[in-house]
């Protein structure tokens, strides 16, 4: 059978296209719980997006409306004026993610450090996950919560540990 | 030197690119109306797929089975409801014309010259106008619904395309979302989502509350047997979809005709009660359930809207008015953030 028309390479090409898209999303810790028809559903609701290298995603202030994941690259998170670097996240990590939980302006700035893909996961197409596929919507929501927590665990920890070395130095003043 | 001739060639470029913009707008203008119409009705209709989604039918399969019930609807509609419109006014015109109508027409004249004193030496000519614009009023129907081309790309069109923007809608967005430059695409989102939150409730809230309204109108006036109960119900109800106006008129030309068949008082009475108690139902019960009506914006300017949009439109334009001034206060407030934010900052 002659195979080599316009169509059949199209639609190969476009099935490989989403293979990848899903394999990509599987290994973000965020959506690792999900099956394969749940990444699916997730996939018609994120946005992907390219940035150059020095590139901002969003600046502080701006009103936020939702989260980024890292599928490649790098980006950096800045404070204030002088850009002060807070952080530096790489492939898997995400970041933002308090636009989608709360309706306020971006507490920090996020710029691209290198050339990166992002997945971009905005509050409105969770609450629409959410009533659609709600089991889809309620893993990803406690794995999101488990992955904050763990952050305000962390930053407990750091929190009580300068305590510590404040009421050390406090007490050697005295 | 160079800047300064760039920045001029940008601003001829891009004048020139809205100017082509809106020419093809105006000559595609009436196609653009179905496709409009179309849209709108996958918006309104969008919430229920989503909801059979959540039952568990794929997107397609939900598509289907909204389309088999509107098919259904569409199906009774053809069949019983639009034979007796169309009978009801081929009545009303014929009635205008027989004698019955003009004697109460003239009593009404009489009526106005009696009791109005500075009306009494202008010709009224009540009769001549009413015949014109029902007349009017009928052939326009009657030409829309007679026109067999228009009937039937409309009624071939207007289903595709909501099936289509129902089926694929949401990643229609998204693949033009993946167009824009990244420094407008969180704006763009947030407009898109303000929007959507903005007029999404009001629209779906006045299409079924049109629907509830329309039919208790035809129920009322068939209970208190005013003739072409069927007409002025449908149009009461779609009537209702026009803010502060639409209710009224429904009222108002539902008295008329009571007035222009027979002239019964306590008939007249009877509607007018029925009418209001429709309304009182609508305020009471049905807006509170069915409409998020709220778009969060003053009376005034919803009314300014209305009438600005029936002037620049017709009646389409009082129909949309109000979401259309909805999206434009949700960009004129977000442009204004914005601008604030980079002046102030």
């Amino acid at each position: 059978m002659h195979e080599d028309s316009l169509w059949t390479n199209i639609f190969r090409l476009k099935s490989g296209e989403k293979e990848d898209i899903l394999t990509v999303l599987k290994r973000i810790p965020l959506f690792q719980d999900l099956t394969r028809k749940e990444l699916r559903q997730l996939e018609r609701i994120l946005h992907q997006r390219s940035y150059k290298k020095d590139e901002v995603i969003f600046s502080e202030g701006e009103p936020g409306v939702g989260m980024y994941i890292i599928e490649t690259g790098q980006v950096r998170i800045t404070l204030g004026d002088e850009q002060k670097v807070l952080a530096v996240l790489s492939k898997g990590d995400f970041f933002g993610e308090m636009a989608l939980l709360l309706e306020a302006p971006r507490t920090a700035s996020a710029i691209a450090n290198k050339p990166s893909r992002l997945y971009g996961f905005f509050q409105p197409d969770l609450f629409s996950i959410l009533e659609t596929y709600p089991r889809t919507g309620n893993k990803i929501l406690l794995r999101l919560s488990q992955m904050i927590a763990e952050r305000l665990r962390h930053s407990n920890l750091e929190n009580r540990e300068l305590r510590n070395k404040l009421n050390s130095l406090l007490k050697k003043e005295d | 030197m160079d800047v300064t001739v760039n920045r001029f060639l940008k601003i001829v470029l891009s004048i020139m690119f809205l100017l082509a913009i809106g020419w093809v707008v105006v000559e595609l203008s009436s196609i653009l109306i179905i496709f409009i119409i179309g849209a709108l009705l996958a918006y309104i209709l969008d919430p229920i797929t989503s909801f059979l989604e959540y039952k568990g039918l794929s997107r397609t399969s939900a598509t289907a089975v909204i389309f088999l019930c509107l098919a259904l609807l569409l199906f009774i509609f053809i069949y019983f409801i639009v034979p007796p419109i169309i009978d009801q006014i081929k009545v009303i015109q014929h009635n205008l014309g027989s004698g019955k109508s003009t004697e109460t027409i003239n009593r009404i004249e009489e009526f106005i010259r009696k009791n109005l004193p500075m009306l009494k030496d202008v010709n009224l000519d009540l009769q001549n106008k009413l015949n014109t614009a029902v007349n009017h009023f009928s052939n326009s129907i009657f030409s829309l619904v007679g026109s067999v081309i228009s009937i039937i790309t409309t009624l071939v069109i207007i289903p595709f395309v909501v099936f289509f923007l129902l089926k694929d809608g949401r990643a229609l967005i998204k693949s033009m979302v993946s167009i824009i430059p990244n420094r407008y695409f969180e704006i763009t989102l947030n407009l898109i989502y303000k929007t959507d939150k903005q007029i999404g409730g009001y629209l779906r809230g006045q299409f079924f509350d049109a629907l509830i309204i329309g039919f208790l109108s035809v129920v009322a006036l068939w209970a208190l047997n005013v003739p072409y109960f069927l007409l002025i119900g449908a149009f009461a109800g779609l009537a209702n979809m026009v803010p502060y106006i639409g209710p009224l008129t429904g009222a108002v030309i539902a008295i008329l005709v009571v007035t222009i068949t027979n002239g019964a008082v306590n008939q007249m009475l009877m509607v007018a009660g029925a009418f209001a108690l429709i309304q009182l139902l609508d305020n009471v019960l049905v807006q509170p359930i069915v409409v998020a009506r709220s778009v969060q914006m003053h009376p005034l300017l919803v009314i300014f809207a209305v009438i600005a949009g029936g002037q620049f439109f017709g009646v389409i334009g009082m129909f949309l008015a109000v979401p259309a001034a909805a999206i434009l206060k949700v960009f004129v407030l977000e442009i204004y953030y914005l601008y604030k934010k980079v002046n102030f900052a």
